[in-house]
């Protein structure tokens, strides 16, 4: 049995007919072909598939597809406007605040929904808002620092 | 992840219609972060998954210094631990609340459903308990408040019957009450509790609730009933330790061993009590 | 230098911070199968039956196989394996038998429909209990299996390598020293968790070409291997690996590529898909092997060490085709980055029923670098002298000798030493914040080489485009180390051209040449000499066709900024883009053609060591030492310990890039403090009890400390600019610093890793009997 759910995807309306053992995360990459979102669990422990839902931070895989109906996502894709990147992205390039590259979308995600609810966060604001989104390759330094320079409009953190 | 059905039901009458129809083949989803996870893993395959989110009136937050706390069951950890009168009058919970996995898992996860899953380390189970807080559940009878340490069972089993839907923990006002809310974990950030507890310094004495320590989450009555009784010298903090030791029956998991349960969850006591002298 | 020492943006930034990178599992392809793949409950049984009809007749199965369809074993140095169990389930976790189906939740569904009838065998859970000669066998057939000459099985036991250290005599020396001490360790099983788990695709089309899509470090070890397996030519089989999501050497060999080839073979023109779930990951890709060590150091009260003597048992896991090579690393590297006269070391590779140990970030340096470490500050206390003292005396000099023999002609280790000393502030003893919250500062070196067959090759292509842009061509992978931008940096510093002006293709064995594996730190060397050789061919192809344009000796040109210029006349200069079709003349005629460069490398004298003895005059490519300091703050009442700083410093012989090198000191740091503190996977009777994140914890941006890198550059005479490669070498101390420091801290001496809360309460709790006792 399909579920007819209406929602917005990076502001564009999608309709979709979804299964409801289907989860958000598989809907985005194997539906929408929204592949920038990553699965690196599948239960709510990693954070990879972290995308936006009305404003807050969200892991995809932990979201039945039906319940997405009337909902609001932002996902990476959404996030480069006009092929410009977000001060984000642009201080994670600048600071080589990635490696193998897997968790950053879902770290720029999480960094993208703190800013929004809190322009300048404090160190300790920015590690809870990623102590979600595990990262093997970087150490993680690179990625606090990436985000309180984009805070700090891409100068040196205050 | 099965196959099943998907109901968002508008109203808690369309949710026990539901019930009724699939009874124990139904599962209610609410934040979805351990049902979803227990779906994945094919711990459960329920014919349906009733949401109870588009449940009008299950998302609010009400204080009043009279009647105390009202938490909507679907109100989510985040909410509960960010909102300034969770924090100003019960900081413990906020503490608590925060304290539950990751703030993607925050955004998700519901105080009521981290009750109803009754995990024996539920972290916002001990605050709750020392409170005194119940649990609101509805059914067609009617509605009853269970009190929260009648609620928990078992390891992961409640007082819940069949067709009754919780829409609301009641947290009772206790005024100048102090508190601290202590979690052990492996890790700071994200992690299962080794252990948790809350000490609460009520006007006329002291309420001690600790989570993983037991198969639900527990107060110490004993331990709560010593700090009672007189004031809190030297040698009766040394005492309330041994005691609350032997209070509890921890056991040895992938997480921590017993001795480590054991001589920590006297620790933490400790260092609440000297906090709140 | 205009490329080479620059931070330069990696050049795959831009498409990791949008999501634009392709996995493998991002490619979408048209009419996929799914796969999926039924494990053994047991840790060792006798299959007895399997009975896929059931599955087979789900509507959506297109294909169930189990071992029957595997006749030939496989292995990169052992030929020990097969892809589904044959005959006997080895661990628990085995695949047994795998389907292919129209969706997922169909594979899922027909795995559970097949019947698999076992007869349980006694199973090896313990390596050290796994040599004894009454224990049960795991592969009784190990005298038969194929092997390559360097390796040694013990015929008719579980011992699938004995690596023999021998050098000068350690009995005599230790009779004659004045402190010797003994101890064992344990370093239990951990694993690699790169955050995008396994996954493969197959297609077998219907000309008899396979193509294989996979999240690979080393593209062409993975078509070799499947080509001996299956029996399909080279020239058939294409393996493609776009960016991997973090290897760690999990990705190093193969693992599930295996498992969907028979499966895409009987589904002609259709890919084949297997998704490793990250609980596959714990328990079925590769783990870090367990090590049980015996070391004995002794010293005299001059601080300088006489001798040492290891035992190092590797708990391998059920196949140890890749584990045999690790055993023999850590037995060549184990007398550490130390100039010592008399070295006995017996390191023996051991099948247990446990998961498959594979190579991981240090091969085997991380676990033993734990041990040595630790003994070293535990003689130097002993004889009263401070560690780092101990270190000083005996780390090795230029021109001193490794354990195996060979002689070091660089060497940077007094130079980190102090870098590390100073940067850890080690004079400054640390300040207890309270009676219950204990500080403590340590300090550990470390080294590794690559232990690359010796003869290990790489290759590359460079090719000019008509407008002057550059394609390079490589195997060299992209895992997260940044070897995409450092290529092209050595590159651009060897043709003298804007790094911008080149593009890096890798992953493509129909396409990109060879390249012997992505691992062992050497992809900077190996690749990075390989691409500066056909950057040279280029070069010199066209300085040939310039000096009749120009009318110029050859020796008097030089590309310079993007130009062939004369070196003595600077104006006189063409842009390299008219020597990109060859060179053409005003009849219009032309000579020479499309500039292409070609680079083959292998490091020339690298000798197998000696059979008997383990020595060896040139065994090591290079080797790469550093040290680590720790702080560290112990709770004494919970157990907790917080690292509040680590520094690193390291000889990386040249720093091709600082930003992406600093980068990856700070992920290895962090890494090993995971190892010390949080990670091991916990089995029992050969289960894994934590294959998940839930109770496997890596390290979160919380657990992170101060992090100070730095690094000093003594050239590598045979490296690309003078590097040497870094990637591993900068996690082995780690571990080891930190345990250091906690011993510091509450004088508590841990040998398992990791530790923790519990074992430090444990520890203090017997500490306290010991001095009331």
């Amino acid at each position: 049995m399909k579920y007819r759910v209406n929602f917005f995807v990076n502001e564009e309306p999608v309709e979709l007919y979804v299964e409801a053992n289907k989860t958000l995360l598989r809907v985005l990459r194997e539906e929408l072909a929204l592949t920038g979102t990553k699965e690196g669990c599948g239960a709510g422990e990693c954070g990879a598939c972290t995308v936006i839902v009305d404003g807050k931070p969200v892991n995809a895989c932990l979201v039945l597809a039906p319940e997405l109906d009337g909902m609001h996502i932002t996902t990476i894709e959404g996030l480069a406007k006009d092929g410009e990147l977000t001060p984000i992205q642009q201080s994670f390039v600048d600071l080589a605040a990635l490696q193998c590259g897997f968790c950053t979308p879902g770290f720029v995600m999480s960094a993208t929904a703190l800013l929004e609810e809190t322009p300048h966060p404090t160190r300790e604001e920015i590690i809870d808002a990623i102590s979600g989104n595990l990262c093997r390759c970087t150490g993680y330094a690179r990625i606090v620092e990436a985000i309180e320079r984009a805070a700090n409009g891409g100068g040196d953190p205050a | 992840m099965k196959a099943f059905e998907y109901y968002a039901p508008a109203a808690l009458e369309e949710a026990f219609d539901l019930l009724d129809r699939f009874e124990a083949e139904g599962k209610l989803l609410n934040g979805g972060t351990d049902v979803v996870i227990q779906l994945r893993e094919k711990l459960i395959a329920p014919k349906a998954v009733i949401d109870i989110k588009r449940i009008p009136g299950l998302r609010g937050i009400a204080y009043d210094p009279e009647h105390g706390l009202t938490i909507g069951a679907c109100v989510t950890m985040n909410e509960l631990g960010n909102e300034a009168l969770v924090c100003t009058h019960y900081p413990t919970l906020a503490k608590a609340a925060l304290s539950v996995g990751s703030k993607q898992v925050r955004n998700r996860a519901t105080c009521a459903g981290n009750l109803i899953n009754a995990s024996p380390l539920a972290d916002t189970a001990t605050p709750l308990l020392a409170y005194g807080a119940s649990v609101v559940a509805v059914s067609r009878e009617g509605e009853r408040e269970i009190p929260l340490d009648e609620f928990f069972v078992f390891v992961r089993k409640t007082s819940l019957r069949p067709g009754e839907i919780v829409t609301a923990v009641r947290v009772p006002a206790i005024p100048g009450a102090n508190g601290v809310f202590t979690k052990i974990s492996r890790r700071r950030e994200v992690d299962l509790s080794t252990l948790c507890a809350t000490v609460l310094k009520t006007g006329e004495g002291w309420r001690v609730a600790y989570g993983s320590v037991a198969p639900t989450p527990i107060r110490l009555r004993q331990t709560e009933a010593l700090l009672d009784a007189q004031p809190l010298t030297e040698e009766r903090i040394t005492r309330a330790v041994e005691l609350a030791r032997s209070e509890i029956s921890p056991i040895s998991d992938v997480r921590a061993s017993q001795e480590y349960r054991l001589e920590v969850a006297g620790v933490v006591l400790e260092r609440s009590l000297r906090a709140l002298m | 230098m205009r490329a080479v020492g620059e931070s330069l943006q990696r050049v795959d930034a831009i498409k990791k911070v949008t999501g634009q990178a392709q996995y493998v599992d991002d490619i979408i392809m048209p009419r996929m199968l799914y796969a999926q793949v039924k494990r053994s409950p047991y840790p060792h049984a006798r299959i007895l039956r399997i009975d896929t009809s059931k599955a087979e007749a789900l509507p959506g199965v297109r294909s169930v196989i189990t071992g029957d369809c595997y006749t030939k074993r496989c292995g990169l140095y052992l030929e020990d394996k097969n892809f589904l169990a044959v005959g006997t389930a080895k661990y628990r976790g085995e695949a047994v038998a795998a389907v292919a189906a129209e969706t997922p939740e169909i594979a899922d569904e027909a795995v559970e429909l097949i019947e698999v009838e076992y007869e349980q065998l006694p199973a090896v859970t313990n390596a050290v209990e796994g040599m004894k000669p009454d224990a049960p066998l795991i592969h009784p057939d190990l005298h038969t299996y194929k092997v390559a000459p360097i390796f040694h099985p013990v015929p008719h036991t579980n011992i699938s390598h004995h690596y023999k250290l021998r050098k000068g005599d350690v009995d005599k020396a230790f009779e004659a020293c004045d402190v010797v001490t003994e101890n064992t360790y344990y370093i239990p099983h951990v694993q690699h968790v790169p955050l995008e788990p396994h996954c493969a695709v197959a297609q077998y089309d219907l000309d008899g070409k396979v193509t294989v899509w996979g999240s690979i470090q080393s593209p062409y070890a993975v078509r070799q291997a499947l080509s001996a397996a299956f029996d399909i030519p080279l020239n058939k089989l294409r393996v493609i690996s776009p960016y991997v999501g973090g290897g760690f050497g999990a990705k190093a060999g193969t693992t599930l590529e295996g498992i969907i080839i028979p499966l895409a073979r009987r589904n002609r023109g259709r890919p084949v898909k297997l998704n490793y779930s990250r609980e596959d990951e714990f328990e079925n890709s590769y783990v870090r092997q367990g090590l049980h060590c015996r070391i004995k150091t002794g010293i005299n009260r001059d601080g300088k060490i006489q001798a040492v003597k290891n035992e190092f048992v590797w708990d391998g896991g059920a196949y140890t085709e890749y584990g045999v090579n690790i055993t023999k690393a850590g037995g060549w590297a184990s007398a550490g980055p130390y100039d010592i006269p008399n070295v006995w070391t017996d390191s023996y590779c051991v099948y247990t029923n446990h998961p498959v140990g594979g190579p991981y970030r240090g091969f085997g340096m991380c676990e033993i670098h734990f041990a040595i470490e630790q003994n070293i500050d535990e003689v130097a206390l002993k004889i009263g002298m401070d560690p780092a003292q101990v270190r000083r005396i005996n780390g090795l000099r230029p021109g001193g000798v490794t354990g195996t023999g060979e002689v070091m002609e660089v060497s940077g280790f007094h130079d980190c030493l102090e870098q590390v000393l100073e940067d850890i502030e080690y004079d400054k003893k640390p300040v207890d914040p309270s009676p219950t919250r204990k500080r403590g500062k340590g300090v550990a070196a470390g080294w590794k080489s690559p232990s690359q067959p010796t003869n290990a090759g790489s290759s590359a292509i460079i090719r000019m485009n008509e407008d002057g842009t550059f394609i390079l061509m490589t195997s060299g992978q992209e895992i997260g180390q940044g070897s995409e931008t450092a290529l092209t940096q050595i590159a651009a510093e060897t043709l003298d051209v804007d790094p911008a002006l080149i593009s890096c293709r890798f992953g493509d064995t129909d396409h990109t040449p060879y390249e012997w594996q992505t691992v062992a730190s050497r992809t900077t060397y190996c690749a990075g000499n390989a691409i500066k050789l056909a950057c040279e061919d280029l070069k010199n192809k066209i300085l040939d066709l310039a000096q009749i344009k120009l009318g110029a000796y050859k020796r008097d040109l030089e590309f310079r900024d993007g130009f062939v210029a004369h070196k003595l006349y600077p104006d006189r200069k063409v842009p390299l883009s008219d020597f990109a079709l060859g060179l053409s003349f005003p009849d219009g005629s032309g000579v020479g053609g499309p500039a292409i460069g070609v680079g083959c490398f292998t490091l020339e004298n690298n000798l197998n060591v000696d059979h008997d003895t383990g020595m060896g005059s040139h065994p090591a490519a290079f080797w790469t030492i550093g040290c680590n300091g720790a702080e560290v703050e112990v709770d004494t009442q919970t157990g907790h310990i917080k690292v509040l700083k680590m520094v690193s410093c390291f000889d990386a012989g040249k720093v091709i890039n600082p930003l992406t090198y600093t980068c990856q000191s700070e992920g290895a740091m962090v890494q090993s403090l995971g190892t010390a503190l949080f990670e091991e996977l916990k089995l029992k009777d050969g289960k894994v009890l934590n294959k998940s994140f839930v109770d496997y914890k890596i390290p979160t941006a919380d657990d992170v400390p101060e992090l100070v890198v730095k690094y000093v550059e003594h050239p590598e005479p045979t490296g690309p600019y003078g590097a040497r490669g870094v990637g591993e070498p900068l996690m082995v101390p780690g571990a080891p610093a930190i345990a250091n420091a906690v011993y510091q801290a509450i004088g508590v001496r841990f040998r398992r890793m990791p530790i923790t809360p519990d074992d430090v309460l444990k520890a203090l709790r017997e500490q306290q009997e010991n001095e009331k006792g």
